[in-house]
């Protein structure tokens, strides 16, 4: 990247048009001069025109050359391009064919749903309009669902209130507490903080954070150690001992942030969806993705051969494990992932292997077998099915 | 820092090769311009020095001529001052776009904020990317502008595609042969065959509305200059001027062709493959090879399973945000292939519990700490089911 900078910055600097104008400008002044002079002294009317036949020709050389630095400028950076992007040649057109099969309803359908999720409604209604998608079915309260949820975020966000959020955990205590969050709390606890820290008059309102405190942090009693972490601050200061009490009070603007995000990680959950958009999630896990899947498609080309399962991407990609939504369950004997048609099957000594590994175990006439990580056997009808 | 965020702008090269490529063509007019001045400028200094010496020009005559040269060079300064500012447009967007990708060089790994934030800006490039080229230019613009990513998105130049697109599918072909001449020698390089087309399509126009002397001067004019590489096709095309009625030659299958008006979407698709690849341009949107590669990344046989898990899953458990297992992906994914894995993933302190349901232990213990339940009981995420955890056993997972 910085020598794709570097070349620009050659380019923006000296090699560009605007040396031919002030080279061209230089040029119109010899003509002037000439004419000026011409008429100040027609007797030197012959010795000027024979000087422009030595300066115009030289001054115009001049200008080519300008024009040769630009080409010369730009090839540079077509090269650093080039050399930056050799990845992109890998991708080919084939690739762009994926989804030749797919009806584009459904893409524009899956991106009005990102829309509407990431808050851009207005966005989304021209796309409606323009598309002739309808996002949503008719009966879907959805959308509605998010325009309060971004109502209640950019009060958070951009005027500091907390208090729509709170009023939805309120509603939706019993809901919350059944799931084992904790977002009421965490609510309440950023309100002390930034009470604490800032006030509603301007300056620290630390009387104000204790009163808030004994009303509204007080319910709390299985929250109690984070608690008397931040009744520390009235004995320590904001800048406490961390090795002891943490950092409650540190970076309060992105301790709106998270919350914020822990609030809509909430909300959509209890309406059965992510808190982010599933649409950013698979583009940004592709993004993850290509580099490696583009390498082994690289080396099965060179190698002549092809993948053989067809079902399966021909290669493990590493996404980070924020990205991992389910256990995966691979059999440590046949390798292969388990499914409906062939699930894990847990044995009584406590190792999972696939059903149909375990049916391909050797076994005595009574149906015992011997688990094949363990010197434990174990009968084959006393193996259960489990679910991950 | 971790060597796969290095790679991860691959594919975002046409990010800078389309301001490249619009910076080149504002180049190549201005040295074409150029070449012209030049021959012309000291074509006129010869000239006029010589009738200076030969007396044919007086002094008077010499300051007229040499007014007449002077305009003429402002006048090309002032050409060359609009190609200047825009080309510092141009700088300025590519600036603007490495700065962005720089931004992705600044982030310390995939899992910080800082990333996050790049991806979503990514994400709606490629939105604004996939709207434009499927003609959505409303959407596009106003999602572009929304989210303050206009420098990073070349719309001007899809709205400026879209309007030749639309003028062809309209059956005028008048715009998109101005396009042709703009870029004679980009397409000449490329053994286009766009031009020739549409000179044909006009031909058969003309053909059509029975204006035979028009027709046949159009094609002295247009279509004979491509005979060293279409002459079959022009040889097809004289066949028109000798029929004597047009439904006499519907018969045949290779003028019912030419006639069809299946041929102005074709060339609207010729012009839109013609037009990316002149600008280096991929294919087809980028959201087309992202997007599929994630679904497949993503993709495990536990995203479609025979009973769907209940909708609002626990606190502690990630199933419910699997983005394959939301509705509005999983018509996507379907055919795709599933991610390969060659060991298990999962946390690593299995254990089962009476309902053969198998769950991270330290997980459990959370979840019955935040329910508060009796001291010894868990409670199954799943199923609400309760357990006393002397019911709960190890499970070894190799």
């Amino acid at each position: 990247m910085d020598s794709i900078q570097a070349e620009l910055d050659k380019l923006t600097g000296k090699s560009n048009l605007s040396k031919v104008a002030t080279d061209i400008d230089a040029c119109i002044k010899q003509l002037e001069a000439a004419r000026n002079s011409i008429m100040q002294d027609p007797s030197q009317h012959l010795a000027t025109m024979e000087c422009l036949t030595r300066t115009i020709p030289t001054q115009l050389e001049k200008i080519n050359t300008d024009h040769r630095e630009i080409y010369t400028g730009m090839n540079r950076f077509d090269k650093a391009l080039n050399k930056k992007f050799k990845l992109s040649a890998s991708i080919t057109k084939t690739d762009y064919d994926v989804f030749r099969q797919i009806d584009t309803k459904l893409i524009d359908k899956a991106i009005g749903m990102h829309l509407i999720r990431e808050g851009e409604f207005e966005v989304a209604e021209t796309f409606e309009k323009e598309t002739g998608v309808s996002i949503l079915d008719i009966n879907s309260d959805l959308k509605e669902g998010f325009v309060e949820m971004y109502k209640i975020v950019s009060a958070m966000r951009l005027l500091r209130d907390i208090g729509p959020a709170i009023q939805w955990a309120e509603a939706h205590a019993t809901e919350l507490e059944q799931r084992g969050s904790t977002l009421l709390f965490q609510l309440h606890k950023l309100q002390f903080i930034w009470l604490f820290a800032n006030g509603t008059k301007g300056g620290p309102g630390k009387l104000e954070a204790l009163q808030y405190a004994r009303t509204h942090l007080s319910p709390f009693m299985q929250h109690l150690k984070e608690i008397s972490q931040l009744m520390c601050g009235y004995a320590f200061g904001e800048n406490m001992p961390r090795e002891f009490f943490g950092a409650p009070f540190e970076d309060p603007e992105k301790q709106w942030d998270d919350v914020a995000y822990v609030f809509m990680g909430e909300f959509c959950s209890l309406r059965g969806l992510s808190a982010d958009s599933p649409l950013y999630i698979a583009a940004t896990a592709g993004a993850i993705a290509l580099p490696t899947l583009l390498k082994m498609k690289s080396i099965m080309k060179d190698k002549k051969t092809e993948w053989s399962s067809s079902h399966e991407v021909p290669v493990e990609v590493p996404l980070p494990p924020t990205y991992r939504f389910h256990p995966i369950f691979v059999c440590p004997v046949s390798k292969e992932q388990t499914d409906e048609k062939n699930p894990p099957m847990l044995l009584t000594c406590g190792h999972v292997i696939a059903m149909e590994s375990l049916h391909k175990l050797p076994k005595n006439e009574h149906g015992l077998l011997k688990c094949p990580y363990c010197p434990k056997s174990c009968l084959i009808h006393h193996a259960k099915r489990v679910y991950f | 820092m971790p060597r796969r965020t290095l790679y991860l702008e691959y594919r975002d090269e046409s990010l800078l090769r389309l301001p490249y490529e619009l910076h080149r063509k504002v180049f190549k007019k201005a040295q074409n311009t150029w070449e012209r001045e030049k021959v012309a400028t000291a074509e006129t200094i010869k000239d006029l020095a010589q009738k200076a010496s030969s007396g044919e020009h007086s002094a008077e005559d010499s300051v007229k001529a040499l007014d007449a040269a002077i305009a003429k060079m402002q006048n090309y300064k002032r050409k060359v001052e609009t190609l200047h500012a825009e080309e510092k447009q141009l700088h300025g967007h590519q600036a603007k776009r490495i700065a962005h990708l720089q931004d992705l060089y600044k982030c310390p790994d995939l899992m910080d904020k800082s990333y996050e934030r790049w991806s979503r800006k990514r994400l709606d490039r490629l939105l604004v990317d996939y709207l434009a080229r499927h003609g959505h230019l409303e959407t596009a613009k106003k999602l572009a502008e929304d989210r303050g990513i206009i420098d990073l998105v070349d719309l001007e130049m899809f709205m400026s595609c879209a309007r030749i697109e639309e003028s062809l599918k309209n059956k005028s072909t008048a715009e998109c042969l101005v396009w042709c001449a703009e870029n004679k020698m980009a397409l000449r390089k490329q053994k286009s065959e766009l031009e020739f087309e549409l000179r044909l399509q006009d031909f058969v126009d003309l053909m059509r509305n029975q204006k035979l002397n028009e027709a046949m001067n159009y094609a002295k004019r247009f279509l004979a200059p491509h005979k060293a590489t279409h002459f079959n096709a022009i040889r097809q095309a004289a066949g028109l001027l000798a029929a004597s009625s047009r439904s006499h030659l519907m018969e045949h299958p290779q003028y019912k062709a030419l006639y069809s008006e299946d041929r102005w979407s074709y060339l609207a698709e010729t012009f839109i493959k013609t037009h990316n690849s002149l600008l280096g341009l991929p294919p087809g949107p980028s959201i087309f090879v992202a997007l599929p590669a994630g679904l497949s990344a993503l993709k495990v046989s536990a995203c479609y399973p025979s009973c769907p898990p209940t909708t609002s899953g626990p606190a502690t458990s990630n199933t419910s945000l699997c983005p394959i297992c939301a509705t509005e992906l999983k018509p996507l994914a379907k055919d795709l292939p599933y991610a390969h894995y060659a060991r298990s993933s999962m946390d690593l302190d299995p254990v089962v519990l009476p309902n053969n349901r198998i769950y991270s232990e330290e997980r459990l213990h959370s979840l019955a700490k935040k329910l508060g339940l009796p001291q010894g009981m868990i409670r199954d995420p799943t199923t609400g089911e309760d357990f006393e955890q002397t019911q709960v056993k190890k499970v070894f997972i190799m």
